[in-house]
């Protein structure tokens, strides 16, 4: 990997953590309505499979991709606001969190019956098909999602029809509370893909570069026209549960202390001497002072434009107000 | 004109607008090759390829869910699910995901599919092949659902879903595939949204869909011998329905009947006497009466089916309810 990709790539896992933290505090004070879930220790995965999704391609993100969205290309401060509920976010504050939509990057909108989506991206995918395109279906999940019906359902369909689909499985080791392997014939979900007669790895979803590479792959493969790949990032979620933090103290140290991919990659960078660390602290300084721009904008937005709850029900008819 | 059953005006309709629009295919379980459970899509497999028509695992959830992001990238599927009862199987795909798709990504994404079903009993079905299914789906806003009486609305209601460009689910009443009536050649539509006056009357408005507008019709005309005139109004889209025809109606006979196959509790038949009493109470001489199937499962075996399905004679026993003065029941 070159040093300006890492460099690159560095820069957006800075920019999503900065973003979730920044969420955070605003959530703490009140400031953003709903439910959260956040991306933070997730960075790596996420960067990875936003470099190499095309503004053509479809992508439906997981409850935590507020900063892959942005990276996809969504002005940052749309997003923000569309999380704190305000007229100028991406849905115009009728999504939130869990249902920001952009088609003009790509971004389908994540379904938030978890797993839903799954059944949703074999169609994108089949459109794109039967349309002759060589853009491509990427659906993030997390592990929780396996046990849904149509998880399995489209592994078979789009491995039955060779579709375009990029299977993005965030395996963070929980589905709120309960271990991926309590709850699971196996704790490695790629092997369930790979019963579906499609390519499927394991990736270390906190090595940006090993997931990079992995992405490529998998997107190369596809592109090429061979159907469906596989691809789970083994990675690990900050974030508690609502009630506080349920797992090992020494697990939690493990994956902060060891496993940070911010930490890993900037280790990286210096021993291989890309950079130096004025460099990276300007890097951090620059993608804080954007963060902090997005929320000053989502914080002075106007509150959603009251037509809004009656529009768009559907399409031609009103619903009366 | 052409005298053809319902399954062939559907089949016609489909052809018109598969012939009409590269965009549009249909995906289903044993839609293909043999056409169909019920031999709507007969003959379509042959004609347009197996990329057009397209054979599924018995996945319901993943036909609809590939049904709704295929329409999100501007393509017009119609899918089958081969009995209403086995939507309950994909039901959050037509009501989480096809429903909600326009609304909550603030009018950037349409969901423009079609979702046909056989639904309906009354011919030994049993519990899991028979049922009324309008009921599930008349609290989903976002969703329109229509249901033909005739093979010229079949037709010219399935080219007009499959052209709207919001989710439609096409409910087909399995006691009609085989009612032939006069169907134009071609292409064209009736509108959604839009009750029809089956028969006009002046004493009473029965609204009723699918069978039971046959059912009506067959009472209507029995009445007649009497000198009781009754209006029938096919509702043909269940949700949003035709308020205005039905009220106009209503406000002209002073008297209604819903009748409904569905059970009655919390179902169509519930929405349309609500509507009725809210708005034509000034007019209203009776209390709007409603004609449901009970409520119970559907058994298997005929007799007992004919228990719960409501019938002409249930019509009629509740049109001359509503004839006899309120004041002295």
């Amino acid at each position: 990997m070159d040093a300006q990709r890492l460099l690159d790539l560095y820069r957006d896992m800075c920019l999503i953590r900065s973003f979730e933290f920044g969420l955070e505090r605003e959530f703490k004070k009140g400031n953003v309505p709903g439910m959260l879930h956040t991306g933070v220790g997730q960075e790596a995965t996420q960067a990875a499979i936003a470099a190499h999704l095309r503004r053509s391609d479809a992508f439906f993100p997981d409850h935590r991709c507020h900063g892959l969205m942005v990276l996809a290309g969504t002005p940052g401060e749309k997003i923000m606001a569309e999380l704190f509920g305000k007229a100028t976010g991406v849905c115009s504050g009728k999504g939130g969190s869990l249902h920001s939509a952009d088609p003009s990057v790509g971004n389908f909108g994540n379904n938030a019956v978890e797993g839903s989506m799954m059944a949703t991206v074999l169609g994108v995918a089949l459109g794109f098909q039967m349309q002759g395109r060589d853009d491509l279906g990427a659906v993030i999940v997390g592990d929780g999602t396996a046990g849904r019906g149509e998880w399995h359902e489209s592994l078979n369909l789009a491995a039955t029809w060779k579709l375009p689909v990029l299977y993005c499985c965030v395996n963070n080791g929980y589905a709120i509370s309960t271990p991926v392997g309590a709850s699971h014939a196996t704790a490695d979900l790629y092997e369930f893909a790979l019963a579906y007669n499609m390519p499927a790895v394991q990736v270390d979803g906190n090595d940006v570069i090993a997931a990079d590479e992995a992405t490529a792959r998998a997107v190369a493969a596809i592109r090429s026209g061979n159907g469906p790949y596989f691809v789970e990032y083994k990675t690990w979620r900050w974030q508690g549960i609502f009630s506080g933090e349920f797992r090992p103290v020494e697990e939690q140290r493990y994956w902060k202390a060891e496993r940070d991919p911010i930490k890993l990659a900037r280790g990286r960078i210096e021993a291989e001497g890309l950079a130096t660390a004025a460099e990276l602290e300007a890097i951090q300084a620059g993608v804080d002072e954007t963060v902090e721009r997005w929320i000053a904008f989502a914080l002075e937005s106007p509150g959603p434009d009251p037509a809004k709850a009656t529009a768009d029900v559907y399409v031609g008819w009103e619903v009366a107000s | 004109m052409k005298r053809m059953s319902t399954v062939q005006a559907l089949n016609d309709a489909l052809d018109v607008a598969m012939a009409a629009d590269e965009r549009v295919f249909l995906l289903g379980e044993d839609i293909g090759r043999m056409g169909g459970d019920f031999g709507v899509t007969r003959g379509l497999w042959q004609k347009y390829g197996e990329r057009r028509v397209r054979d599924t695992p018995l996945s319901e959830a993943a036909i609809i869910g590939a049904a709704v992001g295929a329409a999100m990238v501007g393509m017009r599927p119609v899918a089958e699910i081969m009995f209403a009862d086995f939507l309950a199987t994909c039901f959050d795909q037509v009501v989480n995901n096809a429903a909600k798709i326009h609304y909550m990504f603030d009018g950037q994404f349409k969901a423009p599919l079609v979702i046909r079903s056989a639904a309906g009993g009354g011919f030994g079905g049993g519990p899991h092949h028979s049922q009324s299914v309008e009921g599930w789906f008349m609290n989903v806003p976002g969703l329109v659902i229509v249901a033909p009486s005739t093979p010229y609305d079949a037709k010219g209601l399935l080219i007009a879903s499959i052209e709207d460009e919001n989710p439609v689910l096409f409910l087909e009443h399995k006691a009609l595939y085989r009612l032939r009536g006069e169907v134009a050649e071609g292409r064209y539509t009736v509108p959604l949204r839009s009750a029809h006056v089956a028969r006009q009357g002046q004493d009473v408005t029965v609204v009723a869909n699918t069978r039971m507008t046959h059912e009506a019709l067959a009472a209507a005309e029995a009445l007649a011998q009497e000198g009781i005139s009754v209006e029938v109004i096919d509702l043909r889209t269940l949700r949003p329905w035709d308020e205005d025809t039905v009220l106009d109606s209503v406000a002209k006979t002073g008297r209604a009947v819903v009748a409904n196959e569905a059970p009655k509790i919390g179902g169509l038949a519930a929405d349309v006497s609500a509507v009725i009493s809210e708005q034509a109470f000034p007019w209203l001489k009776a209390p709007v009466r409603r004609v449901c199937g009970l409520d119970t499962p559907i058994p298997f075996s005929l007799p007992l089916e004919k228990i719960i399905l409501p019938d002409r004679a249930d019509i009629i026993a509740a049109i001359r309810h509503t004839l006899q003065p309120y004041d002295e029941p």
